[in-house]
């Protein structure tokens, strides 16, 4: 942990525990586990991009259904890639963190469920929402009529402006009633 | 409107740009008809990446989308015709120009934060919100015409954030900072810029007490960090819980955290205990004055009597006199003052944990059950087991399944249903109480029982000793068996939800404790008050041995009902599978178990001590038996829900239960007369009153007096403070009913407003589809008008009714039409004309109505009053023109072709139906948005129509108009 320390440096530190929900320990915990992706010399340089498969073999999203969204939604990369720095990477963790704010919980799920990066999630999004959720295999997956079905009745629950579509607003209104929310969009390193 | 807004907008330079002549060359129509496909997913993070950088052009030029809309400009610049029009636009534009500058040049570019904290951090707050939200409906070509105006937009949201930021206090902005909906680096962005405008700030007005105060509040800061990080070091199990959430997910997990949570709240009363009445104690005298024929034998462990009796463990080990050290230490002030407070203070925490858990997780929680939403939104994003991710997406999707069929069949019972559940309900009901109260029956016969047969704790024999280890043994056995009594009822029971079964079943559990508890109570405050002479002590050893017992009946609950049903659900029965954690068994356990420390905490300071160890031991029990034998839940969810019930039953019938048995103790019941520090006292509180008595011959401390006198002994001090807190009660109660009131008009109004919406939707659209028909070569002229009116109305009006101008813009394309298609017939013209005139007036008025809604922001309803005369107006002139159009049906005929022809072409275009709808209501967004920023504008400072966020909502309303008329050229 000491040498990790040295290596961030205080003021950088500080300053990540301004700009996040973490605490220093955690940022620090972060840090070893993000450099452990890396190879030794790339650990010199600073910002450097890990790529999406390498962060996908941390055991907390390696089964997570939605771990190539969550890449692609905290990536800064310009060429989309999915690949994190270390900042994308505690953005991540921050917003996953346990005192990130309901505000900014729900943003970063609707992001994460509009799978089109449109701004509104639609009934492909939701198609593809509900896959991800019962996984692919043919028991589990819903036919083609109870998805039209479910897709239905998700509007019919939550767009209130009847515009065939689940914008922010109207997401953050559904996550507000279910309260199991907050508590369950969670990862702990 | 703010000057940055004819930058590039309106600037004709700009359009002619070497870099759009570019973007021109490798246009292609390729992609109008869905501009989502063309739209690159990087856009997202690219355009919200900050504006100071040089990323603009380059984004452009990159993104493929970026051609057509080139397409659309060059058809417009490369106009053959009418070049007095285009000088007439020059002209206005240049006078557009200048009004503007002389207008609104030499106000200030933004308004300085003022004191109004709150209102800004809503609005900067909304600003991030919209800087996120203007990105994913606008594709990137769209950025390509406004760049600089969107740069210069965000350029000047950015300057307005990092000034509110600078004037705030440290501590506000660091949380508001890390509130912003931003990425890392834009954070970090924000966060230097105000840092370095805070230090330029500084240089200027440096002041020795500003420095300092930044000083203690950095070190305060970094003291508060240190001590969260400590915390977190200290975080007890934080690995295996980890490990349990991967796996079980977190509504097992809550059990843990709830055991956690106990765990801490006895090592507190335990420290307590120990510090303010056990340390002193030894100090003084480290030897406990055990008699000569007692020894350790051994069955003390389980029974708490005999040796234990004389130490320090029991109320009876405890002397009453004042300790003479360094300081005089009065013990009977201390037991009574740590016993009071601890419960005080136990009580403010249940409290204050119930309320905050009460408002994260009820306050617009609704009984929907199995709504499919709050199926999607439970996925646990902890669980990172490869098995637990597939069962729990087999569990999802089974209550998907499950969630559509009951939608589909749900149908009321009949009557004889009805009446068969309701007979069953009744039934049970009857069963579990009639099993409660003779359980209670039985517990207070043995009771009587053994107190006939018992004497005095002197000299027991070993056999006298076991004996008294029946009734706990009894207690612990009941409440093991009874539950699963209980249980099965409850498989029988047909409750329409889950939920209510849960709770039933809860509430069936709370009850039989909480009459074997009073039971137990009511035998010690009467039958053990009475006989014994050392009677707190008695009842110290007799909540030893429930504890003790508990915890050993609570290992053989685990052994049973979690590892022998796992053999049986694996090896014999393999219907019944593996068993599922009960955590609301569990949990009403651990509740019993605290309930039990809390009473003997009067009794036997002590208790807490061995309530650790038990917890401890438990958590580490619990942690194998659930991941050898338990499988995780099927049912997620609720787990939140869960936990706040719980809290509420620890405090109220369990907490407050305790407190008043223990209170009713202090208060009546008489104090042992040989062993105690209360001995000789009537009863426990005269304490108090004797140290009132010393405290009044010493003259500095009669305020005491006073209070001991006129607040704590006074009736009247309780009826009025009783009488206050009725009324602020009823108040509250009352305000709460208004808020559900509110919500509940405020949610009707977002559907009626949803209603209009649809409606307006579906009468453009129905205009959209018998007006898209028109003769193809009037296309250039049709955009030059409409871009004529398009920098009149900008310059005339800060408000952009982009819908009336659309409206407007077609009108008078089709009175133009109507002069081009019929040759030069003069009646014609002269009524078409008349046409226009009255989508003139229509406009003006829409205007006007608008105007009227800056004085009267209330009616906001008004624009769409406006907007419906403007249909209204147009529709008439629709007609009139039809009456006059018989010259020209060979133009008619073409124009019904290509009617048919879009028709054809809005069903091969499947991803987008209605290209034009959609654009549609992008113009109305942006048309709302745009009125509510002006609103929000003019109604604080009405002269100051210059900030920036109205003029943003003007730029995406721009945006959007652009974009629908782009879809309109496309659509011919």
């Amino acid at each position: 942990m000491g040498t990790t320390a040295s290596q961030l440096g205080k003021d950088v530190l500080s300053e990540y525990q301004e700009l996040t929900f973490l605490t220093k320990q955690e940022i620090l915990l972060a840090h070893k586990r993000f450099s452990e992706l890396l190879s030794k010399e790339e650990r010199d340089r600073p910002d450097t991009r890990v790529p999406m498969e390498k962060i996908l073999t941390l055991p907390e999203l390696k089964s997570n259904p939605f771990r190539q969204r969550i890449c692609q939604v905290f990536s800064t990369s310009d060429r989309k890639d999915g690949s994190l720095t270390f900042e994308d990477f505690l953005d991540l963790l921050s917003a996953f963190s346990d005192s990130a704010t309901l505000e900014i919980k729900s943003h970063y799920a609707f992001r994460i469920f509009d799978f089109d990066d449109d701004g509104t999630l639609d009934t492909g999004d939701l198609e593809k929402l509900v896959n991800c959720l019962t996984g692919e295999t043919d028991e589990t997956r819903l036919t083609t009529d109870e998805m039209r079905q479910l897709i239905n009745n998700i509007l019919e629950e939550s767009d209130i402006d009847k515009d065939g579509t689940v914008n922010l607003s109207e997401f953050q209104h559904v996550i507000s009633r279910s309260p199991d929310f907050v508590s369950s969009f969670k990862i702990v390193l | 409107m703010t000057s940055y807004s004819n930058g590039g907008f309106f600037n004709h330079a700009y359009h002619d740009s070497e870099t759009l002549e570019m973007d021109r060359r490798h246009s292609s129509k390729t992609h109008h008809t869905n501009p989502y496909a063309s739209h690159d997913p990087a856009s997202w993070g690219e355009s919200s990446e900050f504006p100071g950088q040089t990323h603009g052009y380059d984004a452009v030029g990159r993104a493929p989308g970026g051609g057509w809309q080139g397409e659309s400009w060059r058809g417009r610049e490369s106009l053959p015709t009418r070049p007095d029009s285009t000088r007439q636009h020059d002209r206005n534009h240049s006078t557009f120009r200048t009004d503007r500058d002389s207008q609104y040049g030499r106000a200030p570019p933004y308004q300085l934060p003022s004191s109004v904290s709150g209102n800004m951090t809503m609005r900067w707050r909304r600003i991030a919100v919209r800087r996120m939200s203007m990105f994913p409906d606008a594709d990137p070509a769209h950025v390509a015409f406004t760049e600089d105006a969107i740069k210069n937009e965000m350029e000047n949201e950015e300057q307005d954030l990092v000034k509110e930021l600078v004037a705030m206090s440290t501590r506000d902005r660091i949380r508001t900072i890390r509130d912003l909906l931003m990425s890392f680096e834009e954070k970090k962005h924000i966060r230097r810029q105000v840092e370095a405008l805070k230090s330029s700030y500084k240089s200027r007005q440096f002041t020795r007490l500003a420095d300092f105060s930044e000083n203690v509040s950095l070190s305060v800061r970094r003291a508060g960090y240190t001590i969260k990080s400590t915390r977190q070091t200290l975080e007890l199990w934080q690995g295996i819980m980890k490990e349990i959430g991967g796996k079980f997910g977190s509504s097992v997990l809550s059990y843990f955290v709830f055991l956690k949570w106990l765990l801490m709240f006895n090592i507190f009363s335990f420290l307590v205990n120990f510090g303010f009445i056990t340390i002193p104690l030894l100090v003084h005298d480290p030897s406990p004055n055990i008699p000569q024929n007692v020894s350790f034998r051994g069955l003390e462990l389980l029974s708490g009597a005999g040796y234990f009796t004389y130490t320090v463990m029991y109320y009876g080990g405890y002397s009453n006199e004042t300790l003479e050290g360094l300081v005089e230490y009065n013990m009977q002030l201390a037991y009574f003052f740590t016993i009071a407070v601890y419960m005080v203070l136990c009580g403010i925490a249940l409290i204050f944990s119930m309320a905050s858990s009460f408002r994260q997780n009820y306050v617009v929680a609704e009984s929907v059950s199995n709504s499919a939403w709050q199926l999607l939104c439970s996925w646990d994003f902890s669980v990172t087991n490869d098995k637990a991710v597939r069962q729990r997406r087999n569990n999802l999707s089974v209550q998907l399944k499950e969630s559509l069929s009951e939608k589909a069949q749900r149908e009321l019972p009949t009557r004889s249903e009805k009446l068969k559940h309701f007979g069953i309900h009744f039934g049970s009901w009857i069963l579990s109480t009639g099993l409660t109260v003779g359980c209670g029956a039985s517990i207070y016969y043995l009771c009587r029982y053994e107190q006939q047969r018992a004497t005095d704790t002197e000299n027991w024999s070993l056999s006298q000793e076991a004996e008294t280890l029946l009734v706990p043994f009894v207690v612990s056995l009941m409440n093991l068996v009874i539950p699963l009594f209980y249980s099965l009822f409850n498989k029988f029971e047909h409750y329409s939800s889950q939920r209510t079964q849960i709770y039933a079943l809860v509430v069936r559990n709370v009850f039989l404790r909480m009459v074997i508890l009073a039971v137990l109570c009511y035998y010690w405050m009467n039958v053990v008050a009475e006989k014994f002479s050392c009677w707190e002590s008695v009842v110290g050893q007799a909540l030893y041995r429930l504890v003790i017992f508990d915890f050993l009946f609570l290992m053989l609950g685990s052994f049973f009902g979690e590892f022998l049903s796992n053999v049986i659900g694996t090896r014999l029965l393999l219907s019944l599978g593996i068993p599922e954690f009960d955590v609301a068994r569990n949990v009403l356990e651990l509740i019993y178990a605290q309930t039990l420390a809390w009473i003997g905490i009067y009794f036997s300071p002590l208790l807490p001590a061995i309530q650790i160890l038990k917890l401890f031991l438990l958590f580490y029990l619990k942690k194998v038996s659930l991941t050898q034998n338990c499988q995780p839940p099927r049912r997620s969810g609720r787990a939140a829900q869960m936990q706040t019930i719980f809290i509420f039953l620890l405090f109220f019938p369990f907490f407050v239960g305790a407190l008043s048995m223990v209170a009713y103790t202090a208060w009546t019941l008489n104090p042992s007369e040989q062993c105690g520090p209360f001995r000789g006292f009537n009863n426990t509180f005269s304490v108090v009153g004797v140290w009132m008595a010393e405290l009044e011959e010493i003259s500095s401390s009669q305020w005491a007096v006073w209070i001991y006198q006129n607040v704590i002994r006074s009736e009247i001090f309780y009826f009025l403070g009783t009488l206050i807190i009725i009324v602020i009660i009823y108040i509250f109660w009352h305000v709460t009913k208004g808020r559900q009131e509110l919500i509940r008009l405020l949610r009707q109004q977002i559907i009626n407003e949803g209603k209009d919406k649809s409606f307006l939707l579906e009468k453009l659209h129905d205009l959209q589809k018998s007006n898209l028909s028109r003769n193809p070569k009037q296309k250039k002229q049709k955009e030059h008008t409409k871009r004529h009116l398009d920098d009149r109305s900008s310059s005339s009006h800060s408000s952009s009714n982009a819908m009336v101008q659309a409206l407007l813009a077609r009108q008078q394309f089709e009175g133009e039409e109507r002069r081009n298609a019929g040759g030069v017939p003069v009646p014609s013209d002269i009524s078409t004309s008349s046409a226009v005139m009255q989508a003139m007036v229509a406009r003006q008025r829409a205007e006007r109505e608008q105007d009227d809604l800056y004085h009267m922001p209330d009616e906001y309803s008004s624009p769409d009053s406006a907007l419906a005369q403007a249909f209204a107006a147009r529709q008439r002139a629709k007609a009139q023109e039809s009456d006059e159009d018989n010259g020209s049906s060979a133009v008619m005929q073409a124009m019904q072709a290509r009617q048919r022809a879009e028709a054809d072409r809005g069903l091969d275009t499947g991803d987008l139906p209605f290209p034009v709808s959609n654009v549609m209501i992008q113009v109305m967004q942006a048309r709302q948005r745009a009125e509510e920023e002006d609103r929000i504008q003019w109604v604080p400072a009405p002269s100051q129509n210059t900030a920036p966020p109205g003029s943003s909502a003007l730029i995406q309303a721009m945006l959007a108009r652009r974009e629908a008329q782009n879809e309109y050229d496309d659509g011919y």
